[in-house]
């Protein structure tokens, strides 16, 4: 279980000072900190430079490897108004591997199983080193607004996309009224 | 103007002044000045028990068997005598126990392997109901199941019992098994008019009830997990929809954790979202952030550093206690897992959650040693003691925002304090309030009253007891000695370096007080304390 030492107090003039969360990941190896490390710092100054609409990221404590994102759910879509948390852990073998992103507020999404995985092409078979964290950002953001029913992850939600989309948004605001508030 | 404080001149000035309108309760409490319990009884030959607290409005004294098994209920009654004369000595059954309090019943609350919480009692007092709770023996080493929070240890059973305490009559029981409630000086539950909260430290749930005038204990909501009433039902109803088509992936979420859980309800620990009121909190300090800024990229910034960095010290917070604000808000104060089980609960940095259990959002939030929080307690304590007041005399409790007395005294300790953040964490310790652990007595009223807060005060605890007699010095000029409580034997203990506890039971409204004094070893030495 991924435990902090302690909580460090949120201070006003912020800063990375107060670091009470423990490194974790055991399995980071210190070689490939130095490669996957480099490239993961580059991305976090291009997020903070020009950070893609309505999303923002950054690492828990001072573990480079575990992130956390937030998208708010973009408007004219029943995810209107949802703020969702997700979980983005690196591989060490990161940028020639994905990242692995996981949902840790509930949604309602064909492409979204109901223990938060996600299936999206580019986090799998259709990953390239070239992608970046803002990419991939970007494509959860737009699978707020497009779901993908012909590859989905819960076909019951899917095949109601697919029928009845009016009843589908209404289930999905619902949801996001509920859940992720 | 003149004005003696003799009760004789009183009495007539009561006779023929009208007083200043919206004032007559205040003037009608200066009698206290001049009835006081300033006679003691000392070691009243009384029944075993340990003595619990009076009700608030005077009608019952509450007390449990010494193997804390039993409750025993008695009414308290004004001892009266008459006399010749000259002579006037007590009569001898002014010794007696019996003499000041007549027992009504004694009803067994606990099985053979359970014991009553001797700290938990709380009167509902529209309806003359009592709520009392009773447990089986904690284990410390429990595995945490079933969403259970590591770190915090397990009771088997934990039974709230509702009695009518005219009778005695057992009228309901809500049940917590495998669960942990802190029992100290209310601590895990609060009372609000006919709302019950009770706060579940295991399974990280506040179980909002209703106390109903049937003498029913309803479940009205469950904040945790999930934060609306029916979020769980809408969640399986639109879950088993998709279950039929897609049953593999049900089965990891749901269904794995039944067999081994007594509350099914709690997501697992590894990989599961958010708990409904954790998501609310989280957004509510997102969306504070994402607001202070305009420019995107510098918000980005903020919320690395203040946000993301802390995300996981926030995820693992635990709700420690909750107290009702009113009718819908409830103050949540939010620490790590270890503050919250121990006693010296003070050193770790905790925070503070104004949340609405209707709209279901977080209202404010304030790390525990914010200013602001600490100036609207210095400024509106008072609405932090959200109590069901029914009676007049409960306005009386004084506060520093209610009585100019309290406040000078506040003032001074600031003036102390070198550090205003610690002096307001200090103080904001306090909150959220423990429910009714106040006494309403007129002798505790800083505008009639001045004493020693250190040996004795408003507040139901247990306190070193020295063998000073502590005195109740008048207000009003000439600030004179009023009446000495003394606890203990009349000649002091014989060893006087033993450690010896001290409680008070200050009747609401009557002269009459009972001190206890515990000595380790020895049986507690009970003074009935009265206006002879």
């Amino acid at each position: 279980m991924n435990n902090s030492t302690g909580i460090s107090i949120p201070g006003e003039g912020g800063g990375g000072g107060g670091g009470s969360t423990a490194a974790t990941s055991s399995w980071v190896s210190p070689t490939s900190v130095s490669t996957s490390g480099k490239r993961i710092q580059r991305e976090m100054e291009e997020l903070n430079n020009d950070p893609p609409p309505d999303c923002s990221a950054g690492p828990k404590g001072d573990n480079l490897y575990h992130w956390v994102s937030t998208i708010i759910g973009p408007p004219g879509t029943p995810y209107q108004g949802g703020i969702f948390f997700l979980d983005i852990t690196f591989p060490s073998g990161y940028p020639f591997k994905p990242p692995k992103v996981v949902f840790k507020t509930r949604i309602y999404h064909c492409n979204v199983d109901s223990a938060g995985n996600l299936s999206l092409d580019i986090l799998k078979d259709g990953w390239s080193p070239a992608l970046t964290i803002n990419k991939v950002l970007l494509a959860i953001r737009s699978m707020f607004s497009h779901p993908d029913p012909y590859n989905p992850l819960v076909s019951g939600i899917a095949r109601l996309y697919l029928a009845d989309k009016a009843k589908h948004d209404e289930l999905a605001a619902e949801w996001t009224m509920r859940f992720a508030k | 103007m003149f004005r003696s404080s003799n009760i004789v001149a009183r009495i007539f000035e009561r006779q023929v002044r009208t007083p200043p309108p919206g004032t007559s309760v205040n003037c009608a409490r200066q009698f206290y000045e001049n009835l006081f319990p300033s006679y003691t009884v000392y070691d009243v030959e009384c029944p075993d028990h340990s003595f619990r607290k009076f009700t608030d409005d005077g009608q019952y004294l509450i007390s449990f068997s010494r193997n804390h098994q039993d409750l025993i209920v008695y009414r308290p009654k004004w001892f009266t005598y008459s006399c010749k004369e000259e002579d006037c000595d007590l009569p001898s059954r002014a010794k007696k126990f019996d003499s000041f309090f007549t027992q009504l019943y004694c009803v067994s609350l606990a099985s053979s392997n359970e014991v009553i919480y001797k700290d938990f009692f709380l009167y509902v007092e529209s309806s003359q109901f009592g709520l009392f709770a009773t447990s089986t023996a904690q284990f410390h080493d429990t595995p945490a199941i079933g969403g259970a929070v590591q770190g915090v240890p397990s009771i088997e059973r934990i039974t709230f019992h509702l009695l009518r305490l005219e009778d005695g009559e057992i009228l309901d029981k809500k049940v917590f098994r495998n669960d942990f409630v802190n029992p100290a000086h209310n601590m895990g539950a609060f009372l609000y008019d006919d709302l019950l909260a009770i706060v579940s430290l295991r399974y990280q749930t506040i179980h909002i009830l209703q106390i109903r005038e049937s003498g029913n204990l309803v479940d009205v909501r469950a904040i945790g997990t999930f934060c609306r009433e029916d979020d769980e039902l809408f969640l399986n109803s639109s879950t088993q929809c998709m279950a039929i088509v897609d049953k593999s992936k049900m089965h990891q979420s749901s269904w794995s954790h039944v067999e081994n859980s007594v509350n099914n309800t709690q997501p697992s620990s590894e990989n599961s979202f958010l708990s409904g009121i954790k998501q609310r909190l989280l957004s509510f300090i997102f969306r504070g952030i994402w607001n202070e800024e305009r420019h995107n990229s510098q918000r980005v910034q903020g919320l690395k550093k203040k946000f993301y960095f802390h995300f996981q010290d926030y995820v693992d917070l635990i709700i420690w206690k909750v107290q009702f604000l009113d009718r819908h808000h409830l103050l949540i104060k939010f620490g790590s897992v270890d503050g919250g089980v121990s006693r010296s609960a003070d050193h770790h940095p905790s925070f503070f959650a104004v949340y609405n259990m209707d709209t279901t959002e977080i209202v404010a939030f304030y790390q525990n040693s914010a200013d602001e929080l600490y100036l609207l307690f210095e400024q509106f304590c008072d609405h932090f003691y959200a109590t069901s007041r029914n009676s007049l005399y409960m306005n009386f409790i004084s506060s520093h925002s209610n009585n100019i007395h309290a406040f000078e005294q506040l003032q001074s300790i600031k003036n102390k304090a070198s550090n205003f953040s610690q002096f307001a964490k200090k103080m904001l310790a306090s909150l959220p309030f423990s429910c009714q652990s106040l006494s309403p007595s007129p002798y505790f009223d800083h505008s009639l009253f001045r004493f020693d807060e250190k040996l004795i005060s408003a507040t139901d605890r247990h306190r070193p007891s020295t063998d000073h007699p502590i005195k109740f010095i008048s207000r009003r000029q000439p600030c004179t000695l009023k009446f000495k409580i003394k606890p203990g034997p009349e000649a002091g203990s014989v060893d006087g370096r033993t450690k010896k506890l001290s409680s008070f039971l200050f009747h609401p409204f009557l002269p009459l007080a009972l001190s206890i004094q515990q000595t380790a070893f020895l049986q507690p030495s009970v003074n009935i304390h009265f206006r002879g």
